[in-house]
């Protein structure tokens, strides 16, 4: 018994060393070559638990994940009116045909990132030269990053990568250029608020001068009606004045003209110069009034 | 077992076997085990103990392998559990147990957790990262934007598993969205009227680019902290806004002056129409009274027309006189020039003084004041007072 006890252990030690050497697993992020003498013989695109012999077989494994390359320095594009613009992109990529990926850059990830890079700088600087600045930030951004990922990813294959985006991430003026756009903002405002200001001036001046309308409108109305008004008072005191008057004519003139002395000569500062020989003295002079 | 421990001398038959020992203990952990250990073996248990105590080990060594598969998912987390590196499930929170390595491994992630990322700014608004922050917009003019975005995991196994930096791929989606937008977008669109439609465009955008690349993330929110005209710029823009309250306030002026103006003009006419319909009253009922009056005396003098007339010129002579200066000269009495000093009598007259003629033979009599004679009748002369009272039209 003592001896099958150590049998089984030292059987199950040997196991385990064996299985070590000839199991692998791939994760569910990777993919695998497993090689014979440097000779591919097995591609495995599945994660989980695989089969090699040992000692003979080496395994190679490759991120499959998405990978992303992101330039840390923009780069300067010349657009079709002769102008520069500094351009940030980034691109996602991943490995799609590890055997592909491997023979072409040798399943090196920096050499792959140099060549898409130049990819992705030959068809930006093609495409950004038969574009306007308008065109690239605004009009025909989304068609520039489509053209691009259909490009890249065409090259891309080639070495056994797919390019599933190419984003343009910042699009900006150069510094200098950037100055003239401050100014040119700057004169544009300038204009806004010179116009804005003209037409508060305007319209203020509109409501014044309108108000300034009504006020003369209103009380010119005003005037006429009062007018007519005074006219229909006029007329009926005339009116009753002829009617009275009327009865006696050579009375009124006598009883008006009494009046009008008596109103137009009443201060001491009117003077009169009178002969004694009129009718009115005629008995200052003798109590019969004979002269 | 102390020294005095009289069972100790029971056991003295020899020195202490360190085999018997080790049988003993091994013996009592197989009972602790139940059948397994202790009930199989007690026939060989006498012989060599090696080989049963490395039976013990071996267990010992699979109870810790096996314990080794524990692992508690909190209540923000999922467990993901790879078998042979190959996907197997999704654990909820709890205490959870996997088989042990080599076979199965779990990485826990935070599901839940919102995550912040800032774009433009670090911290602080006022921190600004303008590289991030400056934008071309669709009209050639730039704009300085500041953004926040929070997003939660919405798919741990794409998380873990399709992007190698899904945090960082976060960022750069969320910079070239908000470029993209605010590209296809007028200056004055994105700083004022458009920037919660600048948001959501941008949050959608993001969240179909994270979707394409399945980066198992999901946006819950993009803010806008900030959104100006750079620096540079900011006094022509704050004028311009500026000059938009100018504007207002002179049009408020304006109103107030025509406020001002109208309402006074009415007041105005109003006070004209009625000033004119109180003319009018008056001087209707100013004839009506005349009127009457005439016709009253008119009948009167009707009556006795001679008399009537001789009092009534009498009547008015004697207050035109008694009220005027007068200097009465006499033609007839003497052809020779008279002089007559007008410009003293006015002066005195204004004075109020009398000053005596020096020449009374011409009969040069002035008379300040004459002694009104009694009247018979005061009727008309009272009427005659009363009426000269009465305002003239």
């Amino acid at each position: 018994m003592n001896r099958s006890v150590s049998t089984v252990l030292i059987a199950l030690v040997v196991i385990l060393v064996v299985a070590s050497l000839a199991l692998f697993t791939v994760d569910q992020r990777q993919n695998a070559i497993v090689f014979r003498l440097g000779e591919p013989v097995q591609v495995i695109t599945k994660p989980g638990l695989f089969l090699k012999v040992p000692l003979l077989d080496n395994v190679r494994f490759f991120d499959v994940r998405i990978l992303t390359m992101d330039p840390d320095e923009p780069e300067r594009y010349i657009t079709s009116e002769k102008k520069n613009l500094l351009v940030d992109s980034f691109v996602k990529w991943r490995i799609v045909d590890v055997v592909q990926y491997y023979i072409s850059v040798g399943g090196d990830e920096t050499r792959a990132r140099i060549r898409l890079a130049q990819t992705v700088n030959d068809n930006l600087r093609a495409e950004f030269g038969k574009r306007t600045i308008h065109d690239v930030v605004s009009g025909e951004r989304e068609t520039i990053m489509d053209l691009m990922r259909e490009k890249v990813d065409t090259d891309a294959r080639k070495i056994g990568v797919q390019v599933l985006d190419v984003r343009l991430k910042r699009v900006d003026l150069p510094l200098e250029v950037s100055e003239a756009v401050y100014r040119r903002m700057e004169a544009e405002r300038k204009r806004v608020a010179n116009e804005l200001r003209s037409l508060g001036f305007a319209e203020s001046e509109k409501i014044r001068a309108d108000a300034d309308r009504q006020r003369e409108v209103i009380v010119a109305e005003a005037y006429r009606d009062a007018q007519r008004i005074k006219g229909q008072g006029d007329a009926r005191a005339a009116a009753t004045y002829a009617q009275a008057f009327q009865q006696s004519p050579e009375f009124y003139s006598f009883y008006r003209s009494l009046e009008a002395y008596r109103q137009s000569l009443k201060t001491k500062s009117d003077v009169l110069v009178l002969d004694p020989s009129s009718d009115f003295f005629k008995f200052l002079k003798s109590p019969t009034g004979k002269r | 077992m102390a020294l005095n421990d009289p069972n100790w001398g029971r056991r003295g038959e020899g020195p202490p076997d360190l085999d018997e020992i080790w049988n003993r203990f091994r013996q009592r952990v197989a009972g602790l085990f139940g059948g397994r250990g202790g009930g199989r073996r007690p026939g060989d248990a006498g012989g060599k103990g090696f080989p049963g105590g490395a039976w013990l080990l071996v267990v010992l060594v699979v109870i810790i392998w096996l314990a080794s598969g524990f692992y508690i998912v909190d209540a923000s987390q999922r467990g993901v559990v790879l078998r042979f590196g190959k996907y197997h499930q999704t654990t909820e929170p709890g205490p959870q147990w996997h088989l042990p390595y080599p076979i199965e491994s779990v990485e826990v992630v935070n599901l839940s957790q919102v995550r912040t990322l800032e774009v433009g700014y670090r911290t602080n608004v006022k921190n600004k990262v303008l590289k991030e922050s400056l934008m071309l917009t669709d009209d050639e003019n730039i704009v300085d934007l500041q953004f926040a975005l929070q997003f939660v995991l919405k798919d741990p196994k794409d998380y873990l598993f399709t992007n190698r930096n899904p945090d960082e791929t976060v960022m750069q989606v969320a910079e070239s969205a908000m470029r993209e937008i605010v590209g296809k977008s007028k200056m004055d669109f994105v700083l004022y009227e458009g920037r919660e439609s600048i948001r959501a465009q941008a949050q959608k955008l993001m969240q179909e680019i994270l979707d394409r690349y399945q980066t198992g993330i999901a946006i819950s929110q993009v803010t806008m902290q900030q959104a100006q005209p750079p620096e540079q710029v900011q006094a022509a823009f704050d004028d311009a806004v500026k000059a938009t309250q100018d504007r207002e306030r002179q049009i408020n002026e304006g109103q107030a002056y025509a406020n001002d103006v109208v309402p006074k003009a009415r007041g105005t006419a109003s006070r004209l129409m009625q000033e004119s319909e109180g003319y009018k009253q008056r001087i209707i009922a100013t004839a009506e009274g005349e009127a009457s009056r005439f016709r009253q005396i008119a009948a009167e003098y009707s009556r006795a027309p001679a008399v009537t007339r001789e009092r009534m010129y009498l009547d008015t002579m004697q207050q035109v006189l008694s009220s005027t200066s007068k200097v009465i000269v006499d033609q007839k009495s003497g052809n020779s020039l008279l002089y007559l000093p007008l410009d003293k009598l006015l002066q005195l007259s204004a004075a109020g003084a009398v000053a005596p003629p020096d020449n009374g033979e011409r009969s040069v009599a002035p008379e300040m004041q004459s002694q009104a004679p009694p009247t018979v009748d005061s009727r008309p002369r009272d009427a005659f007072r009363s009426r000269d009272r009465e305002p003239r039209p």
